[in-house]
């Protein structure tokens, strides 16, 4: 806790020289020096000319460094400072994707990611969670927390136009958040934000300097103002983002009708600038069409349309190979995770529990569910994309070991193996073919599981209730964005569908929220998920891949966690 | 001649109201809750119960018919007390409800308990008044007001008894306290040009109906103009033809493609033409409005698959049709008689082989108009029978029954040009 101090903000952060340091020692690579930096609230440009400007004074010990450097130079994306005159991109062009599109008005009031991928052409967000599910500073210059992570000061970029040519200045992010903070509005960011009681917790220094106030600490403040709702509004803005696109983005909107297709054009006083120095983006016009995935499907292959709105795993494997795309694949913590009731029998016994996590061959259920294309997981809810994730070994199929543990409890219960479970599930994606793994993978073990499976909607209506089951969660950037919503006691009632909670684990957990440091949250996550694997509620056997399937001849483009469309960097080579 | 036509249009009529009826009924005992997709499933039945009386559902079928077919601001007026207005919203550009106080648009609302007047100015601002002594007795005493809320309902305040209710935004249900106790969702009614709100996109249906009616027809009129001279053609050559390699070759290739289900028609074409050939667009992307003007081989793959379809339908009906004709007595005296076939033929077989053909095409039509959910969905085209399909899974009612009106409509005047076509045809058949 010590690094996070709160400091002049003309000096970085107190635990960047640490960093650099060991960074030079070559202890952590470049990418792990911008990853922490940035984290830390340093723009990556900056984070770059800080490591640049490091390097030159100190040239005899940064040998070992200097080949990482090297070696890494490549996994680097956009951000690294234009180098040469000559022209580095082609500007011109036209995108176009297939994307379902449905009834848009207030952008804080968004519930979907289509949606968002509309707004987020014409508006920006004060952050920036990147495809490496890293959070910068966006119209941010930067952020800093206090010690105790309650008081948060929000800098904001000078010099950032909207499209109707007024500046962009405190007033116009302090009437965003009000927008956010209101309850006629509605957005989904007011639950999120609940550590703000209202606009009196939102404080204007000058033009361009905000302090959040916060009613409790939470680290989670950056991701949270990357939330999909969360895209900074004009002040005078009315209502309605189609009457009145206005915007700091740029691309401006020309044409939105809900269910056929939205338009945007290029904007030429964009405030970032091109690796060319002139003003982004590169393309001159993007296009939305809304139709049916298949059809999408049959466009894209045709060249009809450049992208796909968020591919289902069928259409990935029918996009494979084709010419002239590129699929990218991105790691996300979305995933199928298996619970059981701690309440009820026979999950309210470790054993029990423990005995139907060693039933997953993880690979294996990977491969039948989901085409081998997600990352192998823990029975913790933390992902190995989330920033604080503590690698461990994955856990291996043991049968032998299970069926050992099931009959000391059933010998304690006086119960016959084997024991007859039921697991319920809903028929979407992947589920089923889980379900019907694990039923076989589980059947040496000694369980007999019975599979109830049902439409989603069936399953959506009792996911809380049943005692073993199948659940979908989505990909949060944090881990302690997700650990508190269903592993706690308060939680009960709500979206603790398993009704575990554990002392120790809320200790550790609530120090998490309030650890900003990235290495030592880490530690906290390893004690997390050892105690989540011994006598957690969930078993889960991957991580969704997610994938971004575009025509080759775009440059920059990028695979998100969350299917976000983030165009302004991309570029056509044909 | 023009007493069928008035007869016509009459029973025209008399068939959209039953149909709408039907449609009425239909919809109210087989979609279920609607409030279960516009909520989502984690909804609560008081959050149901809540959003219901909203929409108005709490009504008796037989009122919601009538609301839905001539509007329900008379109804409301009454309650009111003054006549409720429209007014453009500059905002949306849509039209807003407003009680004409002596000139002032007003409308009302509740906050913690009182009662506030909001008055609609000349420049497009509110001004908003507490109004204490609106409220009105009923006969148990207890005090309540009749206004337009700002939600476009005429709604029943109780003083000191707002209701709670559940207001839906994007972001999920809002309780409110304050509520109103009754709910008159105001609309104009059908026959006065208002179909009603969309319930799935929040738009007025008319706003979201009338780009794909259009688009329709012109897929529909394309492949009409394609389809019934060639498969006419293929047939009378066919049936002239009889038993010699063409007529096999005609009838067999027909037969071939309209046994094959469009949607392996359209994928195949999709397939050879669109990905691996890339001749054509795949599909039908709009990527403009006026797309199909703009380029209009996009439309090639849909009206393609429509033809392979369609054509051997109707070239087999007038293949056989014809081969009747030829055999007839007056066809075989006019060959005797001497005459050159190709007059026989054009003068005399053609006009009497159509007869049957021509019924086809006319109930056809209604099919290409309304019923291309397939095409539709496979070539991503925006028409008409996918909206149609995509309200009736979402419950939209208002939407189905504005759509199956144009339906109705359609079904009806084609009808009736293919009985003017009989009386071209045929002198004999007269209507009167």
């Amino acid at each position: 806790m010590e690094i996070i101090k709160k400091k002049d903000r003309d000096v970085a952060h107190p635990y960047i020289p640490e960093l650099q340091n060991l960074f030079q020692k070559g202890k952590i690579t470049r990418r792990e020096f911008l990853r922490n930096a940035t984290l830390l609230g340093m723009s990556a440009a900056a984070a770059t000319t800080f490591l640049a400007g490091c390097k030159t004074e100190e040239p005899v010990e940064e040998a070992p460094a200097e080949e990482e450097v090297v070696e890494e130079a490549p996994a680097e994306e956009e951000e690294v400072v234009e180098e040469e005159a000559a022209p580095c991109v082609k500007r011109g062009g036209t995108w176009t994707a297939s994307m379902q599109l449905q009834l848009l008005d207030h952008p804080a009031r968004l519930s979907w990611v289509e949606g968002a991928n509309i707004v987020r052409q014409t508006n920006e967000y004060l952050t920036l969670t990147g495809s490496d599910n890293i959070t910068h500073p966006y119209l941010l210059e930067k952020w800093e927390a206090s010690e105790d992570v309650k008081t948060w000061d929000l800098y904001l970029r000078k010099g950032v136009l909207f499209n109707n040519g007024d500046e962009l200045t405190a007033d116009d992010v302090m009437f965003t958040i009000g927008e956010w903070l209101n309850p006629d509005v509605g957005s989904s960011m007011l639950g999120l934000m609940s550590y703000l009681s209202g606009m009196q917790d939102v404080e204007k220094v000058d033009d361009y300097h905000i302090k959040l106030h916060l009613q409790f600490g939470d680290i989670a403040v950056p991701e949270h103002l990357f939330h999909y709702p969360a895209v900074i509004l004009h002040r005078d803005f009315d209502g309605d983002i189609i009457k009145q696109p206005i915007g700091t983005g740029a691309f401006t909107l020309e044409e939105y009708a809900e269910g056929e297709r939205a338009v945007f054009q290029r904007r030429e006083d964009y405030w970032q600038m091109g690796c060319d120095g002139e003003p982004l983006p590169y393309l001159d016009k993007l296009v939305y069409v809304s139709t049916d995935k298949d059809a999408g499907l049959a466009a894209l292959q045709s060249g009809q349309v450049d992208a796909l709105y968020d591919p289902r795993p069928t259409d990935f494997q029918a996009l494979q190979g084709v010419d002239g795309l590129t699929i990218r694949p991105a790691s996300t913590a979305q995933c199928l995770l298996g619970r059981m009731r701690v309440d009820l029998e026979p999950w309210d016994d470790v054993r029990v529990r423990n005995a139907l996590k060693k039933c997953q061959d993880r690979a294996k259920i990977l491969q039948l569910a989901y085409f081998g294309e997600g990352d192998l997981s823990l029975d913790a809810h933390v992902a190995p994309v989330h920033p604080a994730y503590c690698e461990k070994d994955i856990p291996e199929y043991d049968p032998e070991g299970a069926k050992a543990l099931l009959e000391e409890y059933a010998a304690e219960k006086g119960l016959e193996l084997p024991l007859k479970v039921s697991l319920a599930t809903k028929n979407d994606q992947a589920e089923p073919a889980i379900a019907q793994t694990l039923k076989e993978l589980a059947e040496p073990a000694g369980f007999e599981i019975e599979l109830d499976i049902t439409e989603p909607s069936g399953y959506w209506d009792r996911w809380t209730e049943v005692d073993l089951g199948i659940t979908s969660w989505t990909h949060r950037p944090l881990a302690t964005m997700v650990l508190p919503l269903a592993y706690t006691e308060e939680s009960i009632g709500a979206w603790n569908e398993t009704r575990w909670f554990d002392e120790e684990f809320e200790g550790i957990l609530r120090e998490a929220q309030g650890t900003l440091d990235v290495e030592a949250r880490r530690s906290l996550m390893c004690k997390i998920e050892d105690i989540m694997q011994e006598r957690g509620p969930v078993f889960n056997s991957f991580w969704k891949s997610v994938w971004n399937v575009t025509a080759s001849k775009f440059q920059n483009v990028e695979a998100h966690p969350t299917a976000y469309d983030l165009l302004y960097e991309v570029w056509i080579d044909e | 001649m023009a007493r069928f036509i008035l007869r016509s249009i009459i029973s025209t009529i008399v068939t959209m109201l039953l149909v709408s009826i039907a449609l009425f009924v239909l919809i109210e005992v087989g979609s279920g809750d609607i409030t279960v997709k516009i909520l989502g499933v984690f909804a609560t039945p008081e959050q149901r119960a809540s959003y219901r009386a909203q929409l108005g559902l709490d009504a008796p079928v037989w009122q919601r018919y009538i609301d839905w077919l001539i509007g329900n601001d008379w109804r409301a007026k009454r309650k009111v007390g003054y006549p409720l207005v429209t007014a453009t919203n500059p905002q949306t550009g849509e039209k807003d409800w407003y009680a004409d106080v002596d000139g002032q648009l007003t409308r009302w609302k509740m906050e913690e308990g009182r009662l506030i007047t909001l008055k609609r100015q000349e420049d497009g601002s509110v001004t908003s008044h507490l109004s204490s002594g609106a409220w009105k007795i009923n006969e148990e005493g207890n005090e309540y007001f009749w206004g337009v809320d700002t939600k476009n309902n005429t709604v029943m305040w109780m003083r000191g008894e707002g209701a709670e209710v559940w207001a839906l935004t994007k972001a999920g249900l809002r309780k409110e306290g304050d509520g109103p106790q009754k709910y008159i969702p105001l609309r104009k009614g059908l026959l006065r040009g208002d179909p009603g709100i969309s319930l799935q996109y929040g738009r007025p249906v008319a706003v979201t109906l009338i780009p794909r009616i259009r688009n329709t027809l012109v897929l529909a009129g394309v492949a009409f103009a394609v389809i019934m001279p060639l498969a006419l053609f293929l047939g009378i050559l066919a049936g002239i033809n009889e038993g010699k390699p063409l007529d096999r070759f005609i009838s067999i290739t027909s037969l071939g493609a309209t046994a094959t289900p469009e949607f392996v028609t359209g994928i195949f074409l999709i397939l050879i033409f669109g990905i691996w050939l890339k001749w054509l667009p795949a599909v039908a992307l709009f990527t403009s409005a006026d797309a199909i003007f703009e380029n209009p081989k996009l439309l090639a793959l849909p009206v393609l698959t429509l033809t392979a379809v369609e054509l051997g339908y109707i070239a087999r009906m007038t293949r056989a049709s014809m081969v009747e004709v030829m055999e007839s007595d007056y066809i075989r005296t006019a060959i005797i008689k001497g005459m050159p076939k190709t007059r026989i033929i054009l003068k005399h077989a053609i006009r009497n082989a159509l007869m049957a053909p021509i019924t086809i095409i006319m109930l056809h039509v209604n099919w290409l108009v309304g019923g291309l959910v397939v095409v539709e969905v496979i070539f991503g085209y925006p028409g008409l029978g996918y909206y149609i399909y995509k309200s009736a899974i979402f419950g939209d009612f208002n939407a189905i029954e504005a759509a199956a009106m144009v339906t109705v409509a359609i079904a009806i005047i084609t009808r009736l040009l293919g009985d003017l076509a009989y009386t071209l045809l045929n002198p004999r058949i007269r209507y009167s």
